[in-house]
């Protein structure tokens, strides 16, 4: 082993996104919304398979029979020279550079790379969500009620596991493979180890067919959870499902109904995440381990570009600022005080929010003085006074640091519902002591400079929902919980934001026996690290049902049906509109640059809504685990070739959900509200 | 016309407002230009109201409490109200002017409190209309401005000389008066403006769109909004009228402002602390002199949204008054409009 030398995997989590075709695209490797160097696309846009960087256009979204296109999450190895062994590693390191199969710089051949990556699905076996408590429903040695309790047993029991859980078990693949390789129950499960890839010929596989022999499956078998390949240079890519799901059949033949948004009992889905490891095997015969990763299969971007005021990202970096040490020069946290005399970075720590907030336009019906309000935020750079703006003091921004703001509403930013059991949404601790430093003219143009590998990491968790666990769309609550990350990582020199991942033996795997227990849950002080299934399955089952309530809410929703918000009970705001498009703007529609009225992302037939707390969803839910791939996707103008349009319009693309004619649930000017309870007035 | 009407004999049953206004005012003839003149003083009035209120909300610390609460929404009804007087005024063919406002001594344009029955100066003292934090001189002012017409109202004084009132529903009840009579003047639909129907989803309409007898409607509909929503009906303590009150934002919308005023009054709130002129140095005057600045633009910006012209940046100019207020108070300074 070369001392001097680790090898560590790139994004940290990284997201393969569903879709119901066999073809697919890669990840985005640029931030979401952000500008970029010499072109006027802004970052989010998902990669051409087999090109290292050229964005996708409207045209890549579905294949030739409309099925939409799957997300393949791309993976990389890189290498970080220690220039001082006996000096821990810093954040951001800056350094980095990727290597694949050849001449590593340090003089030594990479011959081959065994890449291994096992996905499970533990969603119908974990514990409920609880919209009013979160996190908190994991607290003082307590935990919700566990979904599927008609399957008796704790999280823990056998039979639970062999019931409810989905588990290929790992596979494995090889830089130079030409085969990709499935989750499924047909082929068997592998592993790296050492410089070989090991068969698991006994590996406990469960899939919903096998413990039930009538499943109704309304978009095909619910047979795999997605596939691994590799590209021409051997990097990973992972493939999630086909966005399929599976519900138990009744005594009477009757598939058990989808009851509710979150906690479906008798349903799977096919979303699910894991480990991403890396042996690298080198010309002399000796191999090492990267630093390994972890891959989260979940719902689709429908719209990438469209950056979350609070992203994953930001919800990561506030935990490891304030509870990891991520920049001791930023954050104290023996005394719990940010640094006064920090100074961030305009360009990577302030603008963001700025870019976040002018985006929601495109996907909620903000009025019109909230798109000129969001405009003016925009256009504030790096040179401007930040007394002579339109955020001077901040008078808009709802701060994190006074807990009873977060039931006050407008023109408090941001305007979205909140995290559980809080009406409204604010940014992180971190992000509002990067705006105070910014209003007392603290700040620079820009910061140090990420390496390859932690711009990976940066843009990969940018790209996500933040902020709003409940639970969320590709990650929920535990992203904040240290527990879940290797907490060693400046001796180790794991670099930050790397899940920790449990130590499987799969030597042990027998046939009879689950391989996988109920895994880590938050706040009981479990530090072993992750298993398959471990983050995933604190989402909805299905993912489906979720992702069509959450459109529009009164924030009471979040709080027991209490009404906490400063506002009328039933006002409505949005959930996630930066991850979830509530009103879009079609293409299509758009004529000589002229924006036409803005339609609901999700329409057309069974979306008619008589009470427009449930405006813009599938009224049944059957028909959002059977529909969900026709909404369209938003994506900036400049991926529409050929068409014209201004660069700074976000439209919607490749919607199969069709209106004919004047639609019957036109989108209302915000403010709009619930119908009210019966027998009172609005 | 509503002068063509004889004059009662003995108990009149009050069936309409437009009854109410006409046997409760002296009978009396106005001219178009009288009644521009108070179109005028109407804005004057509303627009006044805003600075002064706004600096007492932001001169607030905590943005949970109550009296935070109560006067943003009073703040954001008095834009309504500059918006529907605007309305009324381009019906009858005005475009109103947004003069710097003054904000002197106790003095409050169009309003002399000392006409009231019964006096409510002696209630609400002391008071100052000079711009400062939400104290006691200032809450007094707020209520006094917001004063319900607390007696059966007696008919204003309308002659053309008259340029103040005992209170804003009499001012209001002299214009729908002077309204009444010029119906022939009335023209709906001229540099409407309406940027808060969907925050008063049960009002049938924040504009005039129409002339005649279904415009005078409208007109009388508009200024019903602002009387009630500001003092409510003639005697205080009772809900206003559910079609006026805002459903969306508002804290406390069946209460009237004058109502919510007293609420704040009972408790005031912490404020900043403001630092002495005589500490402070011409150069450090930065947030004042933005806030002038950007208020100018703000009131450049309103006569054209009001006249039927493009406001440019009239949003942003608005929103980021409101936050140099803020900045003022937050840098210890008292905010300045002139």
């Amino acid at each position: 082993m070369n001392t001097n030398t680790v090898f560590r995997i790139h994004p940290t989590i990284n997201f393969a996104r569903l879709g119901t075709s066999d073809e697919f695209y890669l990840s985005p490797e640029t931030s979401a919304g952000l500008p970029l160097p010499d072109t006027t696309t802004t970052g989010g846009l998902p990669i051409k398979p087999g090109t290292e960087s050229e964005f996708i256009d409207s045209g890549d979204l579905r294949d030739a029979d409309g099925a939409l296109k799957r997300q393949g999450a791309r993976f990389r190895l890189f290498a970080y020279d220690i220039v001082d062994v006996a000096s821990p590693d810093n954040y951001p390191n800056g350094g980095g550079v990727e290597v694949v199969p050849g001449p590593l710089p340090d003089g030594r051949v990479l011959q081959e790379i065994i890449w291994t990556v096992h996905l499970a699905n533990k969603k119908s076996g974990a514990y409920n969500v609880v919209p009013s408590r979160g996190v908190k429903a994991f607290a003082d040695g307590k935990v919700p009620q566990l979904r599927n309790p008609s399957v008796y047993g704790d999280a823990d029991a056998k039979a639970r596991l062999q019931t409810l859980m989905i588990d290929p078990g790992p596979r494995a693949i090889a830089a130079s493979s030409t085969q990709p390789i499935a989750f499924n129950a047909k082929t068997t499960p592998s592993y790296g180890d050492g410089d070989k890839i090991v068969q698991l010929l006994d590996y406990p596989v469960t899939f919903p067919a096998a413990v039930y022999s009538q499943l109704y499956q309304p978009s095909g078998p619910l047979d795999s959870l997605g596939e691994l390949l590799v590209d021409d240079k051997g990097r990973l890519v992972v493939l999630p499902g086909k966005g399929r799901t599976a519900a138990i059949i009744d005594e009477y033949d009757v598939p058990v109904p989808l009851t509710g948004d979150l906690n479906n009992s008798g349903w799977f889905d096919d979303a699910s995440d894991g480990p991403v490891s890396a042996i690298l095997v080198f010309d002399d015969g000796t191999t090492e381990q990267a630093f390994g990763a972890w891959v989260v299969c979940c719902d689709p971007a429908f719209a990438p570009q469209i950056r979350n005021v609070v992203s994953i990202w930001d919800d990561v970096y506030d935990a490891w600022v304030r509870e990891l040490d991520l920049q001791p020069d930023l954050y104290n946290r023996t005394t719990q005080q940010f640094n006064p005399d920090f100074q961030p970075a305009f360009d990577s720590m302030i603008r963001p929010i700025f870019r976040a907030s002018a985006l929601q336009r495109w996907t909620a019906n903000l009025p019109e003085l909230a798109v000129k309000a969001h405009e003016a935020v925009d256009a504030i750079d790096g040179e401007d006074d930040p007394s002579k703006t339109v955020m001077a003091g901040l008078n808009y921004i709802r701060n994190p640091n006074i807990p009873g703001e977060t039931n006050v509403g407008v023109p408090l930013m941001p305007l979205s519902v909140g995290d559980a059991g809080l009406a409204f949404l604010t940014v992180t601790k971190t992000q509002y002591f990067f705006l105070e430093q910014w209003s007392r003219l603290k700040f620079t143009p820009d910061g140090p400079a990420l390496g390859p590998g932690e711009q990976l990491d940066f843009a990969s968790l940018s790209n996500c929902l933040g902020g709003r666990y409940v639970p969320g769309i590709e990650l929920s609550y535990p992203v904040r919980e240290p527990d879940i990350y290797i907490t060693d990582w400046r001796e180790s020199r794991s670099g930050p934001f790397r899940i920790k991942h449990q130590k499987l033996d799969y030597a042990k795997a027998t046939k009879h026996e689950p391989f996988l227990s109920g895994g880590w849950i938050p706040l009981h002080n479990q530090t072993d690290g992750l298993q398959p299934g471990d983050l995933s399955k604190f989402m909805a089952v299905p993912w489906q049902t979720d992702y069509n309530s959450c459109s529009i809410h009164q924030t009471s929703i979040n709080t027991d049906g209490v009404n906490t918000s400063t506002g009328t009970p039933t006002m409505l705001y949005w959930s996630w509109p930066a991850q979830r498009p509530d009103a879009v703007y079609v293409a299509d529609d758009v004529i000589n640059n002229v924006l036409p009225a803005q339609q609901w992302s999700i329409r057309g037939a069974g979306t008619f809504a008589d009470n427009p707390a449930t405006a813009a969803t599938f009224q049944d839910p059957l028909q959002c685990v059977t529909q969900w791939d026709r909404i369209g996707i938003v994506l900036q103008s400049t991926a529409f070739p050929g068409r014209g349009f201004v660069p700074e319009y976000y439209l919607e693309a490749k919607s199969r959900l069709k209106v004919t004619g004047i639609p019957t649930n036109p989108v209302l000017e915000w403010p709009f509200n619930a119908n009210p309870p019966k027998g009172k007035k609005l | 016309m509503i002068e063509s009407r004889p004059p009662p004999n003995g108990p009149v049953l009050l069936t309409s407002r437009k009854d109410y206004i006409y046997y409760t005012m002296k009978i009396d003839k106005w001219t178009l230009p009288h009644l521009k003149q108070h179109l005028q003083f109407a804005i004057d009035l509303e627009f006044w109201t805003i600075p002064f209120y706004m600096s007492a909300l932001y001169s607030i610390v905590d943005r949970t409490s109550d009296a935070f609460q109560f006067v943003q929404s009073v703040v954001n009804q008095e834009m309504l109200h500059v918006q529907l007087a605007a309305n009324i005024a381009n019906a009858y063919g005005m475009s109103p002017t947004f003069a710097a406002p003054v904000y002197e001594g106790k003095k409050i344009p169009h309003l002399d409190f000392k006409l009231d029955d019964p006096d409510p100066v002696r209630r609400f003292s002391p008071f100052s209309a000079e711009i400062g934090p939400m104290d006691q001189e200032r809450i007094n002012a707020m209520c006094l401005i917001e004063y319900p017409e607390w007696k059966s109202p007696e008919p204003p004084d309308l002659s053309d000389t008259v340029t103040e009132y005992p209170n804003i529903g009499a001012f209001y009840r002299a214009i729908a008066f002077g309204a009444t009579q010029l119906t022939e003047d009335l023209n709906g639909g001229v540099n409407q403006v309406d940027l808060f129907s969907a925050y008063y989803r049960n009002l049938p309409s924040l504009t005039v769109t129409d002339r005649g007898e279904a415009g005078l409607n409208q007109v009388d509909l508009l200024i019903q909004a602002i009387t009630e929503q500001g003092e409510g009906i003639s005697r205080a303590r009772e809900d206003i009228v559910y079609s006026f009150q805002n459903t969306a934002t508002d804290p406390a919308p069946q209460l009237s402002h004058f109502e919510k005023f007293i609420k704040v009054r009972r408790k005031l709130p912490e404020t900043y602390p403001v630092t002495p002129l005589s500490e402070l140095s011409q150069s450090s005057f930065g947030p004042v002199l933005i806030l002038r600045e950007n208020f100018a633009a703000l009131r450049a910006a309103l006569e054209k949204l009001f006249s039927g012209k493009n406001p440019g940046d009239f949003f942003r100019l608005m929103v980021t008054v409101g936050a140099d207020i803020q900045n003022c108070w937050t840098e210890g300074f008292t905010p300045r409009f002139d």
